[in-house]
């Protein structure tokens, strides 16, 4: 009877998962795809609690359903994402290819479900919070340092990255002045006591540079400068 | 009790639903999803192992799996915001030069 019920269980949320995981490949919208891929995490933290590690579970749950995938739909809805647009195959020898990859994985996967003999194991406490904190502050100390640093450089990392540039606001202002008439600011590019009577190669790129820098702030802002006319 | 092969061919299928939408995918998004499904198919196999041989380190290594993961997730979406912003668009073709 015991043997019937984690075999169902297993079925059920195996089965989820793979379904989940299907939906979420073949889904075009990514924000449909990124509810599939919470039913996976779910599916999955489910499969650990009948592996008999709870904590694995809930730290499942919590982190990647709570705090990855709000992140990543949070992301999504800031973007505006839009759907997918179906294109044609570029590499088309890629299919047979994958075909028999396919194949060598499911040979493998018969080999494992009926070449590789069951061992028995006992029932233990390996799963529980605090063996897991045992093992995590004493022997497997160091990694768990490395851990934290790892997360550290990930936050200045995220920060640097996804901080606006400074420099295309100062450029556009700067050019933007040399047109506006009695601004004291002297423009370097158009200062002909800097830069003698003719143009060189670094006025012309600089200008260059300076204008596309203005069309993207004039891109940016039209929408609002429209509304307003 | 479920033998081991039913979990560790479970995250083979897993892996392999991951890696063909990595492929398949064009948005950069949907990639990076694809991936945590891959890493969760790995974390599979670890707990799968840790419990069939009474042994904890598996599950430690989940955690900072976990931990990896997550800051993949800050570092991975800054980086998206930061092709956006200056593409307009998600698409991993358009972005094939390494350039911004």
């Amino acid at each position: 009877m015991l043997e019937l019920t984690s075999v169902f269980l297993f079925m059920l949320f195996g089965g989820m998962a793979v379904g989940c995981a299907l939906s979420m490949i073949v889904q075009r919208n990514p924000l449909y795809s990124a509810i599939s891929l919470v039913g996976v995490f779910v599916s999955l933290a489910c499969l650990y609690v009948t592996l008999a590690a709870p904590f694995i579970a809930a730290v499942q749950v919590i982190v990647y359903a709570g705090a990855i995938m709000v992140l990543v739909v949070f992301v999504i809805m800031l973007l505006n994402v839009e759907t997918e647009v179906r294109r044609p195959l570029r590499l088309r020898y890629l299919i047979p290819v994958a075909a028999g990859l396919s194949f060598v994985l499911i040979a493998q996967v018969f080999f494992m479900l009926f070449f590789v003999g069951p061992v028995s194991s006992a029932p233990s406490n390996v799963g529980l919070t605090a063996s897991i904190g045992a093992g995590l502050f004493t022997e497997y100390i160091l990694p768990f340092e490395i851990t934290s640093v790892l997360i550290l450089m990930a936050i200045v990392g995220a920060m640097t990255l996804a901080r606006r540039a400074a420099d295309i606001p100062l450029a556009a202002r700067s050019a933007d002045s040399s047109g506006a008439a009695g601004s004291s600011f002297t423009d370097p590019i158009n200062d002909s006591r800097i830069s003698g009577s003719r143009p060189g190669l670094t006025e012309i790129v600089g200008r260059e540079m300076a204008a596309r820098a203005i069309e993207r702030l004039e891109s940016r802002t039209g929408r609002g400068q429209g509304e307003e006319t | 009790m479920i033998p081991l092969s039913w979990y560790l061919a479970l995250s083979a299928v897993l892996f392999t639903i991951g890696a063909a939408g990595v492929i398949i995918k064009r948005n950069a998004i949907s990639m990076f999803m694809c991936i945590e499904l891959m890493l969760n198919a790995v974390n599979l196999t670890f707990v799968a192992f840790s419990s069939h041989f009474n042994d904890v380190t598996g599950q430690l290594f989940v955690f900072i799996v976990m931990a990896v993961a997550a800051s993949e997730a800050a570092v991975g979406l800054g980086i998206i915001i930061a092709i956006f912003r200056n593409r307009e668009s998600l698409d991993v073709d358009e972005a094939s030069i390494l350039k911004l």
